[in-house]
């Protein structure tokens, strides 16, 4: 920083070079702060100094910050909200009228003054049970114990919540006065655990026998921990054992049988031993029934990876209805179980890739016809399960049209050849394959053939398609197949030709 | 209504022992004074001396009862310069006993040493949060808080108790709080900031553990003769001696007569509590007669001049006592207090079944009494054996363990939010004494 370029040219008194480029930015201010440059101060210390340096300038200049620091006094107003006052949240309070409790709330065991002054105590501690009943001195009674307490406050609570006009919809005064339950317990009798010297009905409830609980768990000596800590690690060691032992059993069934343990490879956790030899049953049941043969099974197949067996529909009712409603097709997957060959496994694919496919032989001819419709044979628009399904009888319809017309072809070949032959044998002209077409007049062929198709001939057919010129075969065939030489050449009928004829 | 950030009132934080009383300003983490609670007091010649010093039960000075309340004639001698300085016909009194105020006259005074002395500030310009024991009585607070408001005329008070604050200086809302003091050990649950009064429990143990000391030292054994616990002040000289050897000084003959009994009461105790704290402490795990003799012995002088080594099996008898009575001393005496473990049983018992997992997983331990070498780990000890899953909070700054309760007022009276529970001077003029047992739960 001590000497840039601009100051070597300053000290030389080289004129500024004209600004170039990116650089005149840069530049710009560092020119006007030196134009500040105060008097007094030699040139060379104030290029010392430097633009970054705070400079003397700013030091004698005055401080910008005009705000006095606010000592003492409150620089928000008095009466301005307390930001954070929406986070003190005040539980609901519970009140009731001398008139409620006449007619709601009276118990035999409480008398008004006691409930208020419960009441009183909850509201002080903010419902925190424990201090309440630590502080509950009601004069002139017996202890209460904690889950009395409760007990009296929710029932008020919920008592009051039901009979009262309840201004929000049904579901939430359900859901207050769920929450405003509270199950006591109540002392059996039979049992000798005595909280208050109040006889109440028998009936062993949650809480009370809940605290019972934790107290004898709390009061168990060290002998009875240690010995609990011994008897569960002796019952993990047994399970562990067994679960060892089925293993072992699994693994020799599966080198001695196979796949046709009917076990699958992957060990299911241990769900017990009796669900698995249901499972093995079924699955022998399904692996006979099936047709397939039994592929040879080596010793190291038992480490072949099967599928497992889908699990079996249950409730298959209730399923198609749900099915139906969410538009779920379940498809049948094959049962590959006896094969675990790696051509009869069929991967995850999706619908579209499975399009129906022709014979190889004849797929030019099929893919013309659907062609001649205006339908691609490779992708479908909208390659839905209907759509599939039609696509798949469509293109089995023309191929066994195009194997038809083949068939047709090939007998009327061979009868015209017959019929040549028998002319030569006959002594006629030979050039009676013209006339010929006059007996194929009266061959039972099952199409339309028209009557002037003699005379118009060659040039009706060339002229009724396009196509069937580009037929492989020779013109005469297409003549003479005129009527259906649609059929032939693109692989389908043409309605509306045959309609215009 | 203030802000957060705006929410400094500077008040003051006043705590009540029964060694010390400590204030500060809230918000500081540690007190500014720390004033010696015993003050000693010159009658007015005027006035007979009517105190007939009652030292029962081998002598534990802070926790006696003074033995005349001072009248506004006495002149009160208070704080570092007070009843250590021999003075003659000076009595030595503390307002203190079983962890509460029971003589509030020299209350006052007490205060005001501490405010205008050392701190030099004035009570009516602050709030001023005061704390009392988990056991005192509504008619003590009122009548602290009526001090405070008339004597004193703060503008806003507040009194709190010890085992929330030392829960809060913890930084736990529940804890289970046992707090050994100088004359008082107790064992407070403490639940969402409240005190359960019924799981309270209690007890002038390590007055016992003073008394057994001062049994061990004055009385002689096979290997020494009772030990002499003249104080310094008494004494004009000494000339050194070898350990064992029995002492060679001078008294200051001038002295005898102008020393009262409390005052050499007060002094011998002094000199009993000063070898405890070099010399005794707690075996971490039980009591086991061959580890406490092979422990080493350690020197200690007195100020007579004696001095000797002290073997482990006297140092951690000491302590002992905190945590296991003998059974000598327990068929000799019905009344012993309880020992911490049996404090802590008999708290826990009477707490709910669900709270106890709560207590015992946040126990704090606090008090200069804890202080005690080994005393942390011993508890520590003892519980695993008589609970599960406990967690024992022990500061180990031992600033944070004997003033945690001035510590946690200071907190809590640096929160903005404890700022409406302050009682106002206007509050007190309109309902009288009734709204510090309202405001103060």
């Amino acid at each position: 920083m001590a000497a840039s370029a601009a100051d070597v040219r300053s000290i030389l008194s080289i004129p500024n070079p004209p600004p170039a480029g990116p650089s005149t930015q840069a530049k710009k201010p560092q020119a006007a702060e030196r134009a500040k440059k105060p008097e007094g101060i030699p040139r060379e210390l104030y290029a010392l100094i430097g633009p970054t340096a705070p400079t003397l300038v700013t030091q004698f200049a005055k401080p910008r910050l005009k705000q006095k620091p606010n000592l003492g006094g409150t620089s928000t107003p008095e009466d301005a909200d307390y930001p954070f006052a929406k986070y003190n949240v005040p539980a609901t309070p519970y009140v009731y009228s001398q008139d409620e409790y006449t007619r709601l709330l009276e118990d035999s065991k409480w008398t008004k003054e006691e409930t208020d002054y419960l009441f009183n105590l909850v509201r002080d501690y903010d419902g925190r049970f424990f201090v309440v009943h630590d502080r509950y001195e009601f004069p002139g009674r017996p202890e209460r114990s904690l889950e009395e307490l409760k007990d009296r406050y929710f029932s008020v609570c919920r008592k009051l919540v039901r009979n009262r006009p309840w201004a929000g919809d049904e579901a939430s005064k359900l859901a207050l006065i769920s929450s405003l339950t509270y199950d006591k317990g109540k002392r059996a009798s039979s049992l000798s655990y005595e909280v208050s010297p109040v006889n109440v009905p028998v009936a062993i409830d949650k809480e009370i026998l809940r605290k019972q609980y934790v107290a004898s768990l709390e009061n168990r000596t060290p002998e009875q921990i240690a010995e609990e800590d011994a008897l569960y690690f002796e019952l993990e060691k047994l399970k562990e054992n067994e679960r060892r032992f089925k293993k072992d059993r699994d693994e020799l069934l599966r080198t001695l049988c196979g796949i046709e343990s009917g076990l699958p490879d992957i060990s299911i956790e241990d769900d017990g031993l009796a669900s698995a030899a249901l499972d093995t049953k079924k699955k022998k049941k399904t692996v006979a029934g099936s047709v397939e043969p039994q592929t040879p099974i080596t010793p190291s197949a038992s480490n072949v990876i099967a599928l497992p067996q889908p699990p079996p529909k249950k409730s298959a009712a209730k399923s198609a209805a749900y099915d139906a409603l969410h538009c779920i097709v379940r498809t049948e997957v094959e049962q590959t179980a006896g094969s675990s060959t790696k051509a009869a496994h069929i991967p995850v694919h999706l619908r579209s890739y499975k399009l129906a496919q022709p014979k190889t032989a004849i797929a030019p001819r099929v893919f013309q016809l659907l062609g001649e419709l205006s339908i691609s044979h490779s992708r479908l628009v909208m390659p839905t399960r209907d759509n599939l399904a039609k696509f798949a009888s469509l293109v089995d319809a023309a191929q066994q049209l195009v194997e038809i017309k083949k068939a047709v072809d090939k007998h009327e070949q061979d009868i015209k050849t017959s019929k040549a032959r028998l002319a030569t044998l006959r002594g006629e002209n030979p050039e009676g394959v013209e006339g010929g077409d006059g007996d194929a007049l009266g061959t039972p062929v099952p199409m339309d053939v028209d009557d002037g198709a003699e005379a118009e001939g060659e040039v009706d057919g060339r002229a009724q398609s396009v196509m069937s010129t580009r037929s492989t075969r020779s013109r005469k065939q297409g003549r003479r197949s005129m009527s259906i030489s649609s059929v032939d050449t693109a692989g389908g009928p043409n309605p509306k030709r045959q309609k215009q004829r | 209504m203030v802000n957060y950030g705006g929410d400094e009132v500077s008040a003051l934080v006043l705590d009540f022992g029964s060694s010390s009383l400590r204030a500060g300003y809230a918000g500081d983490d540690t007190p500014k004074a720390i004033v010696p609670t015993s003050f000693g007091f010159i009658d007015d010649p005027a006035e007979a001396n009517g105190g007939d010093v009652t030292m029962g039960d081998a002598g534990a000075t802070e926790g006696e009862q003074p033995p005349a309340p001072p009248k506004p004639k006495v002149k009160l001698h208070i704080g570092q310069n007070g009843p250590s300085l021999w003075r003659s016909g000076m009595e030595v009194g503390n307002p203190m006993h079983d962890g509460l105020i029971q003589n509030f006259d020299c209350v006052p005074p007490l205060i005001n040493h501490a405010f205008s002395e050392v701190m030099r500030c004035s009570p009516s310009d602050h709030p001023v949060l005061i704390t009392e024991a988990p056991w005192n009585t509504p008619a003590n607070r009122e009548r602290m808080a009526e001090i405070m408001f008339e004597e004193f005329q703060v503008p806003a008070f507040y009194i709190a108790n010890t085992g929330v604050l030392n829960a809060f200086a913890a930084g736990k809302g529940s804890a289970l709080v046992i707090d050994v003091g100088q004359s008082t050990a107790s064992v407070t649950p403490v639940v969402d900031g409240f005190v359960l009064r019924k799981g309270l429990a209690h007890c002038a143990l390590p007055q016992l553990v003073h008394a057994h000391a001062k049994h061990l030292l004055t009385n002689p054994t096979q290997t020494r003769q009772g030990i002499s616990l003249v104080p310094h002040q008494l004494i004009a000289n000494r000339t050194p001696v070898d350990a064992g050897v029995p002492a060679k000084f001078t008294l200051r003959e001038d002295r005898q007569a102008g020393t009262t009994e409390s005052w050499r009461a007060w002094a011998e105790n002094h000199e009993v509590e000063e070898w405890i704290q070099s010399v005794a402490g707690i075996l971490t795990q039980g009591w086991n007669d061959q580890f406490a003799s092979g422990q080493g012995a350690r020197h200690y002088e007195f100020p007579t001049g004696y001095n000797n080594y002290f073997t482990g099996m006297e140092r951690y008898a000491v302590g002992e006592q905190f945590f296991a009575h003998s059974s000598a001393l327990v068929a000799s005496n019905p009344n012993l207090p309880k020992t911490i473990p049996s404090l802590i049983v008999s708290s826990i018992q009477q707490c709910d079944n669900d709270l106890r997992q709560v207590l015992l997983g946040n126990v704090v331990l606090t008090g200069g009494g804890s202080l005690f070498a080994g005393f942390a780990d011993r508890l520590s000890a003892e519980m695993s054996r008589h609970f599960q899953h406990v967690k024992i909070h022990a500061p180990g700054n031992p600033i944070e363990r004997r003033y945690g309760g001035w510590l946690g007022g200071s907190i809590l009276a640096s929160l903005g939010t404890f700022h409406q529970l302050w009682i106002s001077k206007e509050e007190w003029q309109e309902h009288g004494k009734a709204i510090v047992g309202q405001r103060c739960k």
